[in-house]
């Protein structure tokens, strides 16, 4: 018997493991693919939740949306990581301190 | 329909979801914890993927077409595109640890009990399926009807975000030396 607490417990746990790589990788690329897994897992709770309470659509409409500006969020950021290439040689997140005092 | 895809019917249903569950959890762990860049884009497809078999589980079958055709097919592609252009660049070698991050990536693992202890505290019971649950049909009448304008907002932003992915790319050259 799987219930909504099983997706739950495993959309939270992804979500985790990308929190946490977002936060501890050094490297640009893998950091831009935490946020991915976070937007995954969120998405993974939205379409469980909508099953479990199938009257409407919204969970998987909006898991859609995310979908989409998560694409649109992966384009700009992939810019901005080959941008960022191009000025430093490196991806390595520590060396982005152009802006700071 | 329900019967057969359902999530919670036991049998197959529960075997396909402790396989593709612990798959997207293990590929999720691999790619942060990978040494190369792309290795973990790869892993991350492991993890698209399974969840794209979730997606069909929970009866969200024009979702999971849609996880594996923009996920797999544009942005983890995106991805392998940018590691093959940086090359040798896209790796960061050994990284310092620091006490700061460790820190809060405690802090994550912690908050995660208190929503587990939670989420399955929560036993809900389950409703009954409408008739065409989760199909395109169903799905774009949702889309269409109900959120006409946050989907042409979106596309307003993808039209925005393509634009802005090219002029940043673009770029000017560097003026530092290379290391």
């Amino acid at each position: 018997m799987i219930t909504l607490g099983h997706y739950l417990v495993l959309s939270v746990a992804i979500f985790t493991v990308g929190t946490i790589g977002f936060v501890v990788r050094r490297n640009l690329l893998v950091v831009l693919m935490s946020i991915e897994l976070q937007l995954n897992a969120v998405n993974l709770a939205l379409v469980a939740a909508n099953r479990f309470h199938p009257a409407s659509h919204a969970g998987q409409v909006t898991a859609f949306f995310i979908i989409a500006i998560a694409a649109a969020e992966a384009a700009v950021g992939l810019a901005i990581v080959v941008s960022f290439f191009r000025l430093r040689h490196t991806v390595r997140t520590d060396e982005a301190d152009r802006m700071r005092h | 329909m329900s019967e057969l895809a359902g999530a919670p019917a036991g049998g197959v249903g529960a075997v396909v979801f402790w396989a593709s569950a612990g798959l997207a959890l293990a590929c999720a762990l691999l790619t942060v914890l990978s040494g190369r860049a792309i290795r973990s884009a790869v892993f991350l497809l492991g993890t698209v993927l399974s969840i794209a078999v979730l997606y069909t589980l929970l009866d969200a079958h024009f979702l999971a077409a849609i996880q594996v055709i923009v996920y797999a097919g544009a942005v983890v592609v995106l991805f392998v595109f940018v590691i093959m252009l940086l090359g040798p660049g896209s790796e960061v070698g050994r990284q310092r640890r620091m006490k700061l991050t460790r820190a809060l990536g405690a802090a994550s693992l912690l908050s995660v009990g208190g929503v587990l202890a939670w989420a399955l505290a929560a036993e809900r019971p389950e409703a009954a399926l409408p008739e065409g649950f989760g199909t395109v049909r169903s799905v774009a009448s949702a889309l269409f009807r109900e959120n006409v304008f946050t989907f042409e907002a979106v596309s307003v932003l993808l039209l925005v975000a393509i634009i802005g992915a090219v002029a940043v790319a673009k770029g000017k050259k560097s003026q530092e030396p290379r290391p």
